[in-house]
């Protein structure tokens, strides 16, 4: 039975099922404890479970980061949350360095259960520093995996899935989707974290997004519906690795492809995914793939300048009419 | 100390002495390839410190980790056949010199970013405290990792919450080319610690008996309970950062002077009722293994005979791995991939 | 005076808000930095203060619902009275949809540094940034019409472009339909070239006519009374046979219609369009109303038609959509007798030859044998022929 819940709440309660059912599963992050999580994704556990099952930290990324990667070898699971990716910056070396290459370089002996739950993205005028998409940086790292859910059914099940895994995955979640309402029937079966999921059928063009843009391309995809345009909207729902097999089917039907992504275009997540979809599908394109993509710019303070920096349901509008018109 | 343990650090001692010279001259065959960091010179750290240990207790090492893993019991064939780049390697030939790894020994790694070691060791010892078990973690590092923000943001976590670690700081003076003075406003690494109230002490890291003691007087503590420990140990290593560094920057005095008292000149005359009077060690010149020879008959521990027997064994093991090392197969790139996917657990991918 | 109390902006991400309870009661003295009520945001519940003095007064939000942020939950007044009175009802607020916010006058920020401020335009940046590595393609083959051309066999040299230029899966199918195009394999040396627009157009509308079912009538007809009375009164011949030509289709109405998917389309004006050579082709320019309206109109109408074809400058409308053609090759001394395409739109379309010594044309007209047939053809003729035996008749209206 579905029910209405937001999705920092999925994650809430994928969380303490998770600690409930596994004592090799703990928590820690800056302020996941007594404060309750900066997002409320942890609400409530600190007091169920305790200090040890749920720790503060202090302000440490790259140490507690690493911490979890010391406790992932010897077969727990750690959840550790960075508050935002943009201080992601400080734990790369406990990402890339040791998550992603400690079980390679000990020749697959060791176990790496380890999930990093972070949000990213452009939120409400967090400036520069604070909005940033570095899932691009991320996706270069075999080793790694990176799963984007967009509605709390796949943020509930996908976060489930990553614990449960013995490999490092990256959970990017978007700060504008917490407050997000969708269902969740934590009895439907999921699919595999790395499926890539049809939102909407089309026939016209293919719309390849994830996370909060997998949101605005449907609202797009509805509007270009009205206008006669009917596009398909594929949710990658991970970006390491990449469900291709989900996405060349449906550019394949539809010989068009718009890719639709946050993240800056030069070197972005758009940019792989255009690529490996161009020499997948290449005799069964129409038209030249494009990308809709975040300026490169860093992202202005100013509320105005930060909305026009990043692709908003009437861009896609016009650049699915405008890539559908090609040559038509 | 008893005859056997002071014979099995004499062992391990030696081992590790002949283990690198050995490995310089494969290096220069061309057998080993990539970075090589060398430890002759500091074996009473890895010697004193992983023999007060329990086979239980967690080892972290950095990028010299050749000898803390032949002390801590990984075969000498598996750690040659991982620097020779053979699918026998305790890691596979996917880690090489400085990505040593043995879970089954929970030896857990060299590492080769300065810094890493700390915050891997709180792990372990995070989930070892979380488990309430009575172990414990060594984690190894040089001078020249103190100023990592790692160093602070892992022994501020440690000592927060009462972890169970053993930090051993190497200090050989040298951060590569850069002496300890030039490199750190407070170049005594113990009087660190002070800043997170976590324990500490300095000892010789020339040594041997007086690292072991060390250690075993600060694992007694953290397994009481009191949380972690740090210990500094004033070493010296004799060559060069790594085969690629002929260690220029040091005054040949300064390299003679610490040759002179090597640690395992230093073992001996521990193990010595009477220490040698000035005279005796000049007398003895230069050369370690003769001044280690001299002084173990002196002592009637060692006679002449069993010294060149226990020498012998030593050789013999080294050239045992080095023929393993040699006669092993390469990997091959779909047991690269096995590395990269073992923890997929069969879960077919697209 | 009362002022509002306003679902405050809690956190960065917040666009609603719960109103988790009411601390205090209408009429209730309030102090400022009092708490008054429980705020639930995205991120926690929250304390709302009280910023001033005075007198809580409603109608208030009720408990627990969710009220978009800077609206009116509640009020603060300055007198007790006050605070008993109406004020307007605060409804809960859905959630505005998560728009972005209007879009500035003016780009703000131009695009690249050296450049000055990037120009006006209803593209927003994003879109922009999106289309510019996109070229207009002057040439090519999009990759899945190349996939098709190898499928079907076809060389790219028999296959029409789009009007960009570019070879699309679309027009591989057309071509793949369309009758077979010549094999130059082995013909001599030859450079291809595009012909001009309008050269194209007819090439490709004659290639459509190609499924209409024609037969053709012919008779013969004496000119020279029409070529008199055109000469003496100074008329157009050409606009004389338009005007012979729409009153027979007007006493023939089965010729003023066309065979559609959907059944006969029956038009309800004549209009008849003029096949004119221009040297590089051919223009259709059309007599509205031809057979309706009085001469004068028609003849004013077609001065200024001819001259915009003189010109270049007729617009679709000015050739498009004629119900009946006419095409005269009168001017060609030797030619004795041809017949004309049925155009598509129309259902017939009468060819004029030159006369001979015995003043006798061939006039023949070619049907569309879905909307008329033979015997209607010849009945057509008949009147056609009488109307030009007496010219004088075509020009009272």
């Amino acid at each position: 039975m579905a029910e209405k819940i937001r999705y920092w709440q999925a994650l809430n309660r994928a969380l303490d099922e998770l600690l409930a059912a596994d004592e090799n599963v703990f928590i820690l992050g800056e302020d996941v404890g007594l404060y309750g999580g900066s997002y409320r994704v942890t609400e409530g556990l600190y007091a169920k479970y305790g200090e040890w099952r749920v720790r503060d930290t202090p302000i440490s990324e790259d140490s507690f980061t690493g911490l979890g990667v010391g406790a992932a070898l010897m077969g727990l699971r750690p959840v550790v949350e960075i508050m935002t990716i943009n201080f992601a910056l400080l734990a790369l070396d406990a990402i890339i360095n040791l998550a992603a290459k400690v079980p390679f370089m000990a020749g697959g002996r060791l176990p790496m259960g380890l999930t990093i739950r972070t949000p990213g993205g452009v939120a409400r005028q967090l400036a520069a520093q604070h909005s940033q998409r570095l899932e691009h940086t991320l996706m270069n790292v075999p080793g790694l995996r990176i799963v984007v859910p967009s509605t709390p059914q796949d943020a509930y099940w996908q976060l489930k899935q990553a614990v449960l895994s013995d490999e490092p995955v990256v959970v990017l979640e978007h700060e504008l989707l917490y407050f997000h309402e969708g269902p969740l029937d934590p009895a439907a079966p999921p699919p595999p974290p790395h499926r890539a999921i049809v939102r909407r059928r089309g026939r016209d063009l293919t719309l390849v997004a994830y996370s909060k843009m997998a949101l605005l391309a449907q609202e797009a995809a509805e509007r270009l519906g009205e206008q006669g345009i009917e596009a398909e909207v594929v949710d990658l729902r991970s970006l390491s690795p990449i469900d291709w097999n989900t996405c060349a089917a449906s550019v394949a039907r539809t010989h068009r492809l718009l890719v639709v992504e946050e993240d800056c275009r030069f070197a972005g997540a758009g940019a792989e995914i255009a690529a490996g979809l161009t020499e997948r599908c290449f005799t069964r394109l129409e038209a030249a793939p494009m990308r809709l993509a975040g300026l490169d710019i860093p992202t202005p303070y100013n509320g105005t300048l930060e909305a026009r920096t990043i692709p908003q349901v009437d861009d896609i509008v016009a650049a699915a009419r405008k890539l559908v018109k090609e040559g038509s | 100390m008893d005859r056997d343990r002071a014979l099995a650090l004499l062992h391990d001692m030696l081992l590790g002495r002949k283990f690198e010279e050995r490995c310089a001259r494969e290096y220069m065959n061309g057998n080993i390839a990539g970075f090589l960091h060398l430890y002759p010179g500091e074996e009473a750290v890895a010697v004193g410190v992983i023999h007060a240990c329990e086979a239980s207790d967690y080892i972290v090492s950095t990028y010299r980790e050749h000898v803390h893993a032949l002390v801590r019991g990984v075969p000498a064939g598996e750690v040659m056949a991982e620097l020779f780049g053979k699918r026998t390697g305790c890691s596979r030939g996917m880690g090489g010199s400085m990505h040593l790894f043995d879970p089954e020994r929970r030896f857990m790694g060299g590492y080769a970013i300065v810094g890493e070691t700390y915050p891997v060791a709180i792990g372990l010892a995070y989930g070892i405290a979380m488990r309430n078990l009575p172990e414990a973690v060594i984690c190894f590092f040089g001078d020249g990792a103190v100023n990592q923000g790692t160093f602070h943001e892992s022994l501020n976590m440690a000592a927060l919450w009462k972890l169970p670690v053993l930090f051993v700081c190497e200090n050989n003076q040298y951060a590569i080319g850069t002496e300890v003075h030039r490199h750190s406003a407070v170049p005594e690494v113990y009087k660190r610690a002070a800043a997170y109230r976590i324990p500490t002490e300095r000892v010789d890291g020339m040594d041997v008996l007086a690292v072991h003691k060390a250690t075993e007087h600060a694992l007694r503590q953290i397994r009481a309970g009191t949380g972690p420990w740090l210990l500094e140990c004033l070493t010296y290593r004799f060559r060069g950062h790594s085969m690629a560094d002929p260690g220029h920057y040091r005054p040949p005095v300064e390299v003679k002077a610490h040759q002179r008292i090597d640690p395992l000149e230093l073992a001996l005359r521990e193990l010595s009722p009477i220490y040698p009077t000035p005279e005796q060690i000049a007398a003895a010149g230069p050369d370690a293994i003769l001044k280690l020879r001299q002084y173990c008959s002196d002592q009637g521990h060692l006679p002449d005979e069993d010294f060149r027997q226990l020498e012998a064994q030593v050789d013999a093991e080294v050239e045992a791995a080095v023929r393993f090392a040699l006669e092993s197969p390469e990997p091959s790139l779909e047991d690269a991939w096995q590395a990269l996917l073992a923890n997929r657990r069969g879960e077919t991918l697209l | 005076m009362k002022r509002p109390i306003t679902m405050p902006v809690l956190s960065d991400t917040m666009e609603v808000g719960r109103l988790v309870r009411w601390l205090k009661q209408p009429g209730d003295r309030i102090r400022k930095g009092e708490v008054i009520a429980e705020v639930e945001s995205d991120k926690a519940v929250m304390e709302l203060e009280a910023f001033d003095d005075g007198w809580l007064a409603g109608p208030l939000a009720p408990e627990g619902s969710e009220i978009a942020v800077k609206q009116v939950i509640g009020w603060i007044a300055d007198r007790p009275e006050e605070a008993q009175g109406e004020s307007s009802p605060v409804e809960p607020a859905a959630p505005e949809k998560a728009a972005p916010p209007p879009a500035p006058a003016k780009p703000a920020a131009p695009q690249k540094a050296p450049e000055p401020a990037a120009p006006e335009t209803a593209v927003s940046p994003v879109v922009a940034a999106a289309l510019e590595p996109r070229r207009e393609d002057d040439g090519g083959i999009t990759p899945l019409a190349r996939e098709l051309l190898a499928e079907l066999g076809l060389s790219p040299d028999a296959v029409s472009p789009g009007p960009d230029g570019v070879i699309r899966a679309g027009q591989v199918l057309a071509a793949a339909l369309a009758p077979p195009a010549p094999d130059l394999r082995h013909a001599p040396s030859h450079r291809v070239e595009r012909p001009s627009a309008l050269r194209w157009k007819v090439a490709l509308n004659m290639t459509r006519t190609t499924a209409t079912p024609q037969f053709r009538v012919t008779t013969t007809a004496d000119l020279e009374p029409l070529r008199d009375f055109a000469h003496d009164r100074q008329w157009s011949l050409t606009l004389l046979l338009a005007r012979a030509c729409a009153l027979a289709v007007a006493a023939h109405p089965l010729f003023n219609q066309v065979w559609t998917p959907k059944g006969l389309a029956r038009f309800e004006r004549i209009d008849i369009g003029i096949a004119m050579d221009i040297g590089e082709g051919l223009v259709t320019p059309v007599l509205r109303d031809a057979g309706g309206r009085p001469i004068e109109e028609l003849a004013e109408d077609w001065r200024i038609l001819k001259d915009k074809v003189r010109r270049r400058r007729l617009q679709p409308q000015d050739y498009e959509g004629a119900t009946f053609y006419l095409s005269n090759l009168g001017t060609f001394p030797g030619v004795r007798q041809f017949d004309a395409i049925v155009p598509l739109g129309a259902s017939a379309i009468l060819a004029v030859s030159a006369a001979d010594a015995s003043g006798q044309a061939a006039l023949t007209v070619s049907c569309d044998h879905r909307v008329v047939f033979g015997a209607d053809a010849a009945r057509f003729l008949d009147t056609l022929v009488t109307r030009l035996q007496h010219p004088e008749g075509l020009v009272r209206s």
